[in-house]
């Protein structure tokens, strides 16, 4: 069966894209870029920001094109001087409401909302009106919101309910007071939210920050090294973000098993990198106090123990449990261990429980 | 040589005599924020973001222009320290305009480094502000005296060259202003436009015109390369973004000769992706033309392509 297609002009770039695609990602296939906010490939399609509208011959208005579906033969221009226009109206009237402290937001260098600013040449804000004044909510240990930040274009909404199934914020109330909140209107800490982080992984603005990472250092500080959370066996992909050669926060990319969804361990629980009280040499107890010992010392010293135990009980007197913060190797290695050298068939793995 | 033993932050130091606090500072690999310091123009002692407490000292003296002493004790940290700074960093923005936002400098600024090392969020003086206009008047500089913060970098930059010295301070107290002769806008002073002012610059006072809107300094990458159209050797920078070269920004001058706007021009030339095309005037206004026009060698390229 072959797909349907239609063939639109973008920018003058004639594109051909399977029927049903938006004009959003057939200009992004065609490389022209339009900007936006709520919108997220892996959400649904929201079309609320509006920073995404483009001229269209013959319709109406300038259409969202993140909600526009691409029609055969149509024409789209997506820089117009009228679009440059709506976008730079759009991009004011979210500053005129929006606090002007990127000097010390921990999101600079990593906002959209700044990006587009900079980019359309909006400096000031000819709007003046009411500004939101709502707390800091910072009173639980891994996510800061700053409500007077957000622009409401509903991206942690959606990831909430569509990528974690959890539904713990949504909008409420209506118009200027319209707000993301829990149900009831409690902070976080008060809700059923398990601080998975995937609403901070999409907010395009200052609004939802890392508490760690965001205190520790500006965007462009760190050095992002991509690796494999070592939590569990999902193996889900994220960002270490390293600043003087200490890992100060986690953040999401594209991973092959999880995309940008991670848990409050692999996103949050990195502390334990450079904590004081980590383990960094083997310990063995010595007349009722542990005191540090060379690896060599230490796995003799298991060996002689396992090979006691064997010797004296037999050897389904042992039993191992692996651990799915080990690599696949590591337990493939533990379990010909075990069956080898030990002469048991009892191994199992975190994992199963 | 005599040397000096001091104990900087519980550290332990022994540096040459005559040596500053703050070099003793980072010789022990301490941090000690700096404004109005130079390396190349240093014991200004302006700013005083680098104080730093001394016991028996009257007060929090400048680290940058106090000079190491026999057993002396300096805490670098102390809370009467970051107190100070924090009111400095709050004076210096009760007059600073917040708008990061859309800032060429945002993200290589000093006073946004400090604000946020030193979590000062906003100002806690209000008061009158500066409201001049914007000098852009030159296509290469542009001054934004309302970002000045008066460390006088620019102005010891420009005098270090005797036929250069172009800027001062003017005027007096709140009025004071780093100025051209007769407060003349850059473009009608003797400014030859060497680039040294903007590169020592702290915050967004003075930027590159040619550069304005067309990145942060996040998104671009830089290349040191030599200037090779004399034999002083300046080092100048490449700016990059997006894999396409979009600027060329003076670094060190070559020793004896200042950075020159020959060098800088000619470099563009030579790095640029997309470097000014050369115009002619025609009819009393200017029109891009070929270089082959523009050079006139229109005639010989025709017969050579014959």
């Amino acid at each position: 069966m072959t797909v349907a297609e239609v063939t639109l002009t973008i920018n003058g770039i004639s594109v051909t894209v399977p029927k049903g695609t938006t004009v959003l990602e057939a200009a992004r296939q065609a490389g022209v870029f339009i900007p936006t906010f709520c919108h997220d490939p892996e959400l649904t399609k929201f079309g609320a920001c509006r920073m995404c509208v483009v001229e269209i011959p013959g319709m109406r208005n300038l259409p969202a094109s993140c909600v526009t579906e691409a029609t055969d033969g149509m024409v789209v221009h997506a820089d117009s001087p009228a679009v440059q226009e709506a976008r730079k109206v759009i991009l004011e009237l979210m500053l005129a409401n929006h606090p002007m402290d990127c000097l010390t937001c921990g999101k600079n260098g990593d906002c959209r909302l700044q990006d587009y600013a900079y980019m359309y040449g909006v400096k000031t804000e000819p709007f003046e009106g009411e500004k939101h004044s709502y707390p800091l909510e910072d009173d639980n240990p891994f996510i800061v919101r700053d409500m007077n930040k957000c622009i409401l274009c509903g991206k942690c909404v959606r990831a909430c309910a569509e990528i974690q199934g959890k539904s713990i914020v949504d909008f409420a109330y209506r118009g200027f007071d319209a707000k993301i909140t829990p149900a009831m209107d409690v902070p976080l800490s008060a809700s059923e939210c398990v601080f998975c982080g995937n609403c901070v992984a999409v907010c395009p603005v200052g609004a939802l920050q890392e508490k760690g990472l965001r205190a520790a250092a500006r965007t462009w500080e760190v050095q992002k090294v991509k690796t494999t959370c070592p939590y569990c066996g999902t193996g889900c992909s994220f960002e270490l973000n390293v600043k003087d050669n200490k890992v100060v926060g986690v953040t999401s990319c594209d991973g092959d098993v999880n995309g940008r969804a991670l848990c409050v361990k692999g996103r949050f629980g990195y502390g334990f990198i450079h904590h004081p009280d980590r383990l960094t040499t083997p310990l063995i107890k010595k007349d009722g106090v542990f005191v540090e010992a060379s690896w060599d010392e230490a796995i003799g010293l298991v060996a002689a123990k396992l090979g006691q135990v064997k010797e004296q009980h037999g050897s389904e007197s042992l039993a191992v449990l692996s651990s799915a913060r080990c690599t696949n190797e590591e337990n493939y290695l533990l379990q010909k261990f075990t069956r080898a050298v030990l002469g048991t068939n009892s191994i199992d793995h975190c994992a199963r429980l | 040589m005599s040397y000096v033993s001091l104990t900087i932050n519980g550290i332990n130091i022994k540096v040459s005599k005559g040596t500053t606090v703050l070099d003793a500072a980072r010789q022990a690999g301490i941090f000690i924020p700096t404004l109005c310091h130079d390396p190349a123009i240093p014991r200004f002692g302006a700013c005083r973001i680098c104080v730093v407490e001394i016991p028996g000292m009257r007060n929090l003296p400048a680290s940058c222009v106090t000079e190491c002493t026999e057993g002396m004790q300096v805490f670098t940290e102390s809370p009467a320290v970051v107190e100070a700074r924090k009111t400095i960093l709050e004076l210096l923005l009760a007059n600073h305009p917040q708008d990061c936002l859309t800032c060429d400098r945002n993200g290589d600024c000093r006073l946004q480094d400090y604000a946020f090392r030193y979590g000062v969020k906003e100002s806690g003086f209000t008061g009158e502000r500066k409201d001049y206009p914007l000098d852009d008047s030159n296509p290469y500089i542009i001054r934004d005296a309302n970002k000045c913060i008066l460390c006088g970098r620019c102005v010891r930059t420009c005098n270090a060259i005797a036929e250069r010295s172009v800027i001062d301070f003017g005027y007096r107290g709140f009025g004071t202003k780093i100025v051209t002769a007769m407060d003349t806008p850059l473009g009608e002073s003797d400014c030859v436009y060497c680039g040294r002012c903007v590169t020592v610059c702290p915050v967004g006072a003075l930027t590159w015109k040619p550069l304005a809107g067309k990145g942060r300094t996040w998104e671009m990458s830089r290349q040191e390369v030599t200037c090779t159209f004399c034999d002083s050797g300046c080092t100048f920078e490449v700016l990059s973004k997006n894999g396409q070269n979009i600027g060329v920004v003076p670094k060190e001058p070559g020793s004896g000769r200042p950075l020159c706007l020959k060098g800088r021009l000619g470099l563009e030339l030579k790095y640029l992706d997309e470097p000014a095309a050369p115009q002619l005037k025609k009819d009393g206004e200017f029109v891009e033309v070929s270089w082959a026009e523009a050079l006139g060698l229109e005639d010989i390229l025709s017969k050579l392509t014959k």
